[in-house]
């Protein structure tokens, strides 16, 4: 079983969030940086067990600067077998499944693995478009997967209940929380990385079709009104008319 | 979930300041690299968050207890020695050829600070394991080595060191436990040791005490002891366990750190406790002293980690806890206007600040000796002796600085949160508790100042001293470089040979003979260099940072590096000038603790 499993490097979930150059790029200064908490903890953890039960391996495959080989390596340290990073920074979700499609063609995966979204931007669209640009099925928002031997079974939740999914490798999927517990790679597993195959791909000629016009925050400082407990209409008033909640 | 530590910090310590990856240069370190070092301190801020944290409290109010001769702890601590011999981190720092990760000191009193500041009760268990594991790998034979240290590797087993007797504390030349020779090579043990943290508990198949004790008719004093290796249980031939004669008798409890069990042990009740010589014959507290030098630094360690994890719970509630108003101009207060957060207020920033400037550079001090204690051992031949007499030199001041000036930080903590401090709401009183043991462990205060005056400040001749003062020069001339730090480089140049002539000032005590005067107020010296030695650290850290600021060359925010400057000069503010009466009370004339000189004084 050939399982590649795509990583991508998000700010540290409590990372101060500013934008620069008018506010069209993500300010990096002093931002630490992670894998992105749904590739690491569901995807890549599961794609581990799944090999662990039934043998084959895991590539973890990234687009990016050199910088990422820190964030990659961290899943080197959790188990993979071997990383590849596509030189190149990913500009969009289109830019990055191009990428990755193109790799991933002339291997042959059995399953390719992505988180359901990335923790910063939040689009949770480089999956379907590679699985589109691969001609292959995908499942989103999987939170669990069985495997007996080349057929899959995979939850979703989905609004009321639960909808499983029965199909044949090869497949794309992405990953929600439920699909594994978070892995916490252990001293021998950081040391190993180290000797762990990282290589580093060519980037296909590729263009982005969008571009980021701005971004803007949330505003820091929205006073705290404070309303009389009898006085339910005022705060019907404001929810209606200041919050727009209702 | 509440923060307990500043990775940010941590990183800033590891790689700006120690230049941590630099290690990666020697033979002993090649298979690592900076990734390798950021990957294992985040994973364990992972565990640490996940398993450690939440059951601070929980192992506070159920405490290690005595019950029908066994020592009840909490199921965590089989949890977590479990996760740390298959995780690999009892040995982590032992050669390849032990079973051990080779991974530097620096890097494992980073990784040490995050477990210890998420939940202080826990690494105890495997912190003294790997200590008695560390002890038998320097100086037992091979096939004792075969025979403990495998299990003790894998936290299937534990270790202690066994020292205090009920007569004997911290004059451990007056011990009387005995070692009576066997014909077959062994020792049959007789005697009791208390204050034995981690001496029993249920989740170790064995616990292996590293004991010191007297041969029948060795010499008195501290040159007729020798080191025992002494199991809880005998292995036979087969690999099966016996019983030991090794007796729990009881416990203590505690104040504070009341999750970490510290047992009383009596060996050999019935006659039948067998002990196996570690070392030479009568060299046995020089040995010991290995794994006490890295317990005071775990200590040390220990109590920066309290001071942090009580800093960002005070910080915490600073920034949320709305009473009060602002003085505006003309000393009046607008009681129309809301309530601001008690972080505006000048006295509650003046308590954070300290706590900052403190656990800070308490992380850094201890970091550093851990980092002379890799170039002691693995750096270029040409430099060993130089780290290793620093190290010599800080250590006493790594371990005390911390546990009483920590102690003081927790109590500024403790003030920011008013009469909620005192409250069990919080865990600033838990702190409290905890971090008041630090200044006993593992030698007192009063000994560590000792140490330092009695012994390090003088050894080879004030080499120590020497190496000491060339890394301040060193530290103030790259200061001197940037005209806003200049002021402050003179203060601690200045500082520097306040303490030189102070040093001076007392051994003409110790070369006239009177040793009890040149020593009698040694914690009071202790406080003055410890202070200088912080000090020398913000001055390193600021102009680090000033060095990041001024050339754009920032791993951390930009406010990070700034927050470093600022705090340096609360130091300098509030801090260091205090050396001003240590200095007073070091030359005073008067002699008023030594007793012939002193007879009125409680009679």
């Amino acid at each position: 079983m050939k399982i590649l499993v795509c990583v991508s490097k998000t700010p540290e979930t409590t990372a101060n969030i500013n934008f620069t150059n008018n506010n069209t790029e993500f300010d990096t200064n002093g931002v630490s940086f992670i894998m992105n908490p749904y590739d690491e903890w569901y995807a890549l953890v599961r794609a581990l067990e799944l090999t662990e039960a039934n043998g084959g391996s895991v590539t973890i495959v990234n687009v990016g600067p050199s910088i990422n080989d820190a964030v990659i390596k961290k899943g080197l340290a959790i188990g993979a077998k071997d990383a590849v990073r596509i030189d190149a920074e990913p500009t969009s979700a289109l830019f990055v499944a191009k990428q990755i499609a193109a790799y991933a063609k002339s291997e042959a995966y059995d399953i390719i693995f992505t988180g359901k979204e990335s923790i910063d931007y939040n689009g949770s669209l480089v999956g379907g478009m590679i699985a589109e640009l691969l001609d292959l099925p995908y499942i989103s928002y999987a939170s669990s997967m069985e495997l007996a031997g080349s057929t899959a079974t995979l939850q979703r939740e989905i609004e009321g209940g639960t909808e499983v999914v029965q199909l044949d490798t090869p497949f794309v999927v992405s990953a929600a929380k439920g699909m594994a517990e978070q892995r916490i790679p252990n001293m021998r597993g950081i040391m190993m990385a180290k000797k762990k195959p990282l290589n580093v791909a060519t980037a296909e000629a590729a263009q982005s079709n969008e571009k980021v016009v701005e971004f803007k925050e949330v505003p820091k400082d929205r006073a705290i009104k404070m309303i009389n407990p009898e006085d339910m209409a005022e705060l019907v008033r404001l929810l209606h008319e200041e919050a727009k909640a209702i | 979930m509440a923060a307990y530590t500043d990775m940010e910090h941590i990183r800033f310590v590891l790689h700006e300041m120690l230049q941590a990856s630099t290690l990666c240069e020697f033979e002993r370190y090649k298979d690592y690299d900076k990734e390798a070092f950021d990957i294992l301190i985040d994973s364990t801020k992972d565990y640490a968050d996940k398993f450690m944290y939440p059951l601070l409290k929980e192992m506070d109010e159920q405490p290690a207890h005595y019950k029908d001769g066994k020592i009840i702890v909490h199921p965590a601590v089989g949890k977590f020695m479990k996760y740390c011999g298959e995780n690999g981190s009892i040995g982590s720092t032992f050669d390849y050829e032990h079973g051990g990760m080779q991974l530097p000191h620096t890097v494992y009193s980073a990784v040490s600070h995050i477990v210890q500041a998420a939940n202080n009760a826990l690494p105890g268990y495997t912190g003294l394991t790997q200590g008695a594991a560390d002890l038998l790998v320097t100086y037992a034979s091979p096939e004792l080595i075969e025979k403990y240290v495998p299990k003790m590797m894998k936290g299937e087993w534990g270790g202690t060191m066994c020292l205090t007797e009920p007569q004997a504390g911290s004059s451990l030349s007056d011990i009387t436990t005995t070692a009576y020779p066997q014909e077959d090579g062994s020792y049959k043990i007789k005697g009791q040791k208390i204050f034995i943290s981690g001496g029993d508990h249920e989740y170790a198949d064995n616990i292996v005490h590293l004991l010191i004790g007297r041969i029948e008719g060795a010499p008195a004093g501290t040159k007729g002891i020798s080191l025992f290796v002494v199991p809880k249980k005998r292995i036979n031939e087969d690999g099966s366990l016996e019983s030991n004669d090794v007796i729990t008798a009881g416990d203590f409890q505690k104040m504070g750190q009341r999750g970490y069990c510290t047992t009383h042990l009596v060996f050999g009740e019935n006659d039948d406790c067998r002990a196996w010589l570690v070392g030479a014959e009568n060299r046995g507290l020089k040995n010991m002293f290995q794994m006490m030098n890295g317990a005071r630094i775990d200590v040390g360690l220990t109590a920066a980690s309290v001071a942090s994890a009580a800093y960002h719970a005070s910080l915490q509630y600073a920034k949320e806890r709305p009473q009060g108003r602002r003085i505006q101009a003309g000393g009046v207060k607008n009681t129309n206007q809301e309530q601001t957060t008690i972080i505006n207020h000048p006295d509650v920033r003046r308590m954070l600040h300290l706590q900052e400037a403190v656990t800070e550079a308490c992380i850094s001090l201890l970091l550093t000796a851990s980092n002379y204690q890799d170039r002691a051992h693995f750096g270029p031949e040409e430099e060993r002796q130089k780290y290793h007499e620093l190290l010599e030199l800080i250590t006493p001041i790594a371990k005390t600085y911390p546990s009483e000036m920590g102690r003081v930080s927790v109590s500024n903590g403790l003030q920011v949160l008013g009469g909620y401090g005192f409250c069990q709401d919080f865990p600033l009183e838990q702190y409290y508790r905890d971090i008041r043991i630090m200044a006993l462990y593992e030698g007192t205060t009063g000994i560590q100042s000792l140490d330092l005056l009695g012994r390090k400040v003088i050894m080879n001749n004030g080499s120590a001293m020497k190496h000491l003062t060339k890394e301040f020069i060193s530290t103030i001339k790259e200061a001197t470089s940037f005209d806003d730090l200049k002021p402050y480089a003179e203060q601690l140049k200045s500082a520097s040979k306040e303490l030189a002539s102070t040093t001076q000032h007392l051994l003409t005590f110790a070369m006239q003979g009177d040793h009890e005067r040149y020593i009698a107020d040694a914690t009071v010296y202790m406080e003055m260099m410890s202070n200088i030695v912080i000090a020398w650290q913000w001055l390193k850290m600021a102009t680090i940072a000033k060095t990041a600021l001024v050339s754009g060359n920032t791993i951390q925010s930009t406010s990070f590096y700034e927050r470093k400057v600022h705090t340096m000069k609360f130091y300098f503010k509030y801090e260091l000038p205090k050396i001003a009466a240590c200095k007073h009370t070091l030359h005073s004339e008067d002699n008023l603790t030594i007793p012939e000189a002193n007879q009125v004084a409680f009679s």
